[in-house]
């Protein structure tokens, strides 16, 4: 995710919010501080096909936002 | 002292404080540096002297350590096995199993950042084992030994503080293990019935290795009752044939260790460790009905291991833990009693062996090998 952001792609990493920090700690470590983390409700191991999409759905906005600046 | 004051030098590499064990552990712990327990405040000569047993280059890399990936050199190992407590001829030992662990098959990164107990189980074989004291006796996984409290301290504590592995932050686990404070331990070969772990993987048996595997704590097989080799390894593979480890969906290699009794129960009807663990693989087998019906429709009929085989099948079918004749791995360890245990493993991830060689490749015969001239 590192090298395809250090590539100039639009690139994200979506996370539940306990694994924030992990997410942030693994950007700094590999050089891309600023790269995005969309955080979606936890947890997303265990959850139903149902829940699962709606944590699709709640990374979406920030999804589309990024793609939308990176359009610009 | 030039060697180190130079390396020293480097910025980040050493800082002053009060000269005072409650001090060093406040700031210690303060900087979120340690495991929790006080630490022996890892002072230059303390480090140095950690260091006579160490002949590579001092600032030579050995691995990183993720998820920080932080480098670990001879240096940042020896910092660590001052706090733990080491005496520095436990270093080598120290120094070979993090070499191993950073080994791809081992899935270093895997381990540190998961939200499975797993921990780093340290187990060390051949002369210099014996030579070290570490204990392969009564009570080898428990307390009351130096070598074993301290050399799986250290690794941990390099786990921690070069690898960044903090509670929630870098070690995801949900709730760890006690066995991440220290898990160290030697084969007991002299009581064992069979050829020790190191002679199995093809090292010489005069060689010393370190065998680290990404680990559980044991669960305990209890049977005072079989007098029979199928006796007790039905036991044994009944302990195996649990719902709950990651070895049910990884190929993972798990451990049995075997207390030399039940060892000599079994070995005393043939039984070889290609036996043994051919048995294990037959018969450590779980019904697919001891599984949540969710497990089986989301986990066993998609995994490409089993895709094929349960896709269709019933609740009485049986999955096999280990999943190859040669896929377990066999010790000896422990004292009196009629006991041996199950080791479960992190399933993604492989044991790694490594001999400890001296600088010039060649088998450490003793570990005044490694002592510097």
């Amino acid at each position: 995710m590192a090298e395809l952001r250090r590539r100039g792609l639009v690139t994200a990493v979506v996370c539940s919010g306990p694994f924030l920090k992990l997410g942030r700690n693994q950007a700094r470590t590999f050089g891309v501080p600023d790269l995005p983390l969309i955080e979606i409700a936890h947890p997303l191991g265990g959850i139903a096909l149902d829940e699962v999409r709606e944590r699709a759905r709640q990374a979406l906005p920030a999804w589309l936002e990024l793609l939308e600046k990176h359009a610009k | 002292m030039s060697e180190l004051g130079d390396l020293l030098k480097a910025p980040g590499a050493s800082l002053e404080a009060e000269d005072d064990f409650e001090a060093v552990n406040e700031l210690y712990r303060a900087r979120g540096w340690g495991d929790g327990l006080p630490i022996v405040p890892p002072s230059a000569e303390r480090v140095e002297r950690m260091l006579a047993y160490c002949d590579r280059p001092w600032g030579e890399p050995v691995g990183r350590i993720p998820p920080r990936w932080g480098e670990a050199t001879p240096l940042r190992l020896a910092a660590n096995a001052v706090m733990a407590g080491c005496r520095p001829e436990y270093f080598p030992v120290v120094l070979h199993a993090l070499e191993a662990m950073c080994e791809e098959r081992f899935n270093f990164y895997g381990i540190q950042a998961t939200t499975h107990p797993c921990a780093a189980l340290v187990l060390v074989n051949g002369p210099i084992a014996r030579e070290l004291g570490i204990n392969c006796g009564h009570n080898a996984f428990g307390p009351g030994w130096q070598a074993n409290a301290t050399i799986g301290r250290a690794v941990r504590l390099a786990m921690i503080n070069i690898g960044g592995a903090l509670p929630g932050s870098g070690d995801m686990a949900t709730f760890g293990s006690p066995a991440k404070y220290t898990y160290c331990a030697a084969e007991n070969e002299e009581a064992s019935p069979w050829e020790p772990l190191h002679v199995e993987l093809g090292f010489p048996r005069e060689a010393s290795t370190v065998t680290v595997f990404a680990a559980e704590a044991p669960h305990n097989v209890n049977d005072h009752e079989s007098l029979s080799a199928e006796g007790v390894l039905t036991s044994i593979a009944g302990t195996i044939a649990i719902p709950g480890a990651n070895n049910i969906y990884f190929d993972g290699e798990p451990l049995v260790v075997f207390g030399p009794e039940h060892a000599a129960t079994v070995a005393r009807e043939g039984y070889s460790k290609a036996d043994v663990k051919k048995f294990f693989y037959e018969r450590a087998r779980l019904p697919l009905g001891k599984l949540s019906r969710e497990n089986v429709e989301r986990r066993i009929r998609v995994y490409p291991l089993y895709k094929g085989e349960f896709v269709h099948a019933g609740p009485e079918a049986l999955v096999p833990i280990i999943k190859s004749p040669d896929g377990v791995y066999i010790a000896v360890v422990g004292g009196a009693g009629k006991h041996s245990a199950y080791v479960p493993t992190f399933g993604s991830s492989r044991p790694v062996t490594r001999a400890l060689r001296r600088r010039d490749g060649e088998f450490a015969r003793s570990i005044e090998d490694f002592r510097r001239r």
